[in-house]
């Protein structure tokens, strides 16, 4: 399951933001979009923890101290392709650019870095997780689970988050349809 | 309506469910609800929340009288003992045994399937036994009180619903299919059943939205009342 992605869009046009959150919510969800029209209102925001950064040329290079750093996690809008010769080397939509172009180049700013967000999507259970799952299904109390894996219940149930994102899968039951399936548990130790 | 049913042919069975057959013709909604003696306000109610998501007015559902929402919510009930339950037990019996015999997943979904099938064969007879005949006699007793006075307390406890086991069970039987299948199966029956797997799902939704946000809330209002 794939984290939000967090994006920040800093743009004093409020069509184009606008615009450009629709196509971002359209296209790349899940995302998560915090809009500012100027720089002012995002460091105000206090939050430093986007993944992605949209701006315009004039605010990236008036902010170039804080845009250079996360320059690979930065969309440039700028108005026409060759003005953005003065810019260093960036990511940028050209905003006359047709629709299909700029989805294109979104396209490539989100592979760009994809494995930073989807490397913890780790499919297979850990050695611990599938203990607790074993308990789990074998109808187990979160309590006498953190209690017969000498775990504090607190991690018992981050453990049962985890089995949950990774399997997809809530219920009990469905639990332990999985754990039969893989061979995790045997379907004669417990009755279905 | 016509019109209405092409785009979107899910709405058949809610439609029957209201006692209309098709043939509908070219008459209008009116028409029809006029023909069938029908409550048109409700009924384009339920189908506007039946296919858009994000609109339910709950304000609106709740001046509807109770009788007319368990007599909906009776008649999905039904709908799904009757057409739906059955209709994925026969494309899942065929799914298992036209797919490898040996494969012992396929089983095990049979079996999960069972186990989802009573959990809501009990409901569905808890509601017929006992929920809904006392919802009824609370609004009988209530007969005498003016109808808008009735529904003045009915801000609390909306968004307090828990999970719901139905849809959670569900909702795991589709994603063991889709995301845990493993050896040799019937790809066409498969799909079948997913799929009928995903309507009764988003049918049982619907059921629920009302369910807990209307029906719920309503019968805890009058239940104040009746103190």
């Amino acid at each position: 399951m794939h984290r939000n992605k967090q994006i920040a869009i800093i743009l004093p046009d409020t069509l184009q933001s606008i615009g450009l959150q629709s196509m971002l919510a359209d296209y790349f969800p899940p995302v998560e979009i915090s809009r500012y029209s100027t720089f002012e209102a995002l460091s105000t925001s206090g939050n430093d923890t986007f993944d992605y950064y949209f701006t315009n040329a004039s605010l990236f290079v008036l902010y170039a101290d804080f845009f250079l750093p996360r320059r690979s996690k930065t969309m440039v809008l700028i108005d026409n392709p060759e003005g953005g010769n003065g810019l260093p080397a960036t990511n940028h939509i050209p905003v006359k650019a047709s629709q299909e172009v700029i989805i294109e180049q979104l396209e490539q700013l989100f592979t760009g870095d994809g494995n930073g967000i989807s490397s913890e999507n780790n499919k297979e259970l850990s050695t611990r997780e599938t203990d607790v799952l074993q308990l789990i299904v074998k109808g187990s109390t979160n309590k006498e689970i953190a209690d017969k894996l000498n775990i504090s219940l607190n991690t018992v149930l981050s453990h049962r988050k985890n089995i949950t994102t990774k399997l997809g899968i809530k219920t009990v039951s469905g639990l332990t349809f999985y754990a039969i399936m893989n061979g995790i548990i045997s379907g004669d130790d417990i009755e279905l | 309506m016509s019109e209405v049913v092409e785009e979107h042919p899910s709405l058949i069975p809610v439609i029957n469910r209201f006692g209309i057959h098709l043939g509908l013709g070219d008459k209008s909604v009116k028409a029809i609800c006029e023909e069938y003696r029908l409550d048109c306000d409700f009924l384009l109610t339920v189908i506007n929340t039946f296919l858009n998501e994000e609109y339910f007015p709950e304000k609106k559902l709740q001046t509807f009288h109770t009788s007319q929402i368990i007599d909906y919510l009776t008649k999905t009930n039904q709908y799904y003992q009757r057409y739906q339950i059955p209709n994925i037990e026969r494309h899942l019996g065929s799914f298992i045994s036209m797919s490898t015999p040996g494969n012992n997943t396929l089983n095990l979904i049979g079996k999960f399937f069972s186990s989802f099938k009573e959990e809501l064969t009990s409901r569905i007879e808890k509601d017929d036994r006992s929920w809904f005949p006392y919802c009824l006699s609370l609004s009988e007793k209530l007969k005498g009180y003016p109808s808008s006075g009735q529904f003045e307390a009915l801000h609390l406890g909306t968004e307090q619903r828990l999970e719901d086991p139905i849809e959670a069970l569900l909702a795991d039987l589709k994603s063991i299919m889709i995301k845990h299948l493993s050896g040799d199966y019937n790809e066409n029956l498969c799909y079948a059943v997913i799929f009928a797997i995903s309507s009764l799902e988003k049918d049982i939704k619907q059921h629920n939205r009302i369910r807990y946000r209307i029906l719920t809330p309503m019968v805890s209002a009058m239940e104040k009342l009746c103190i």
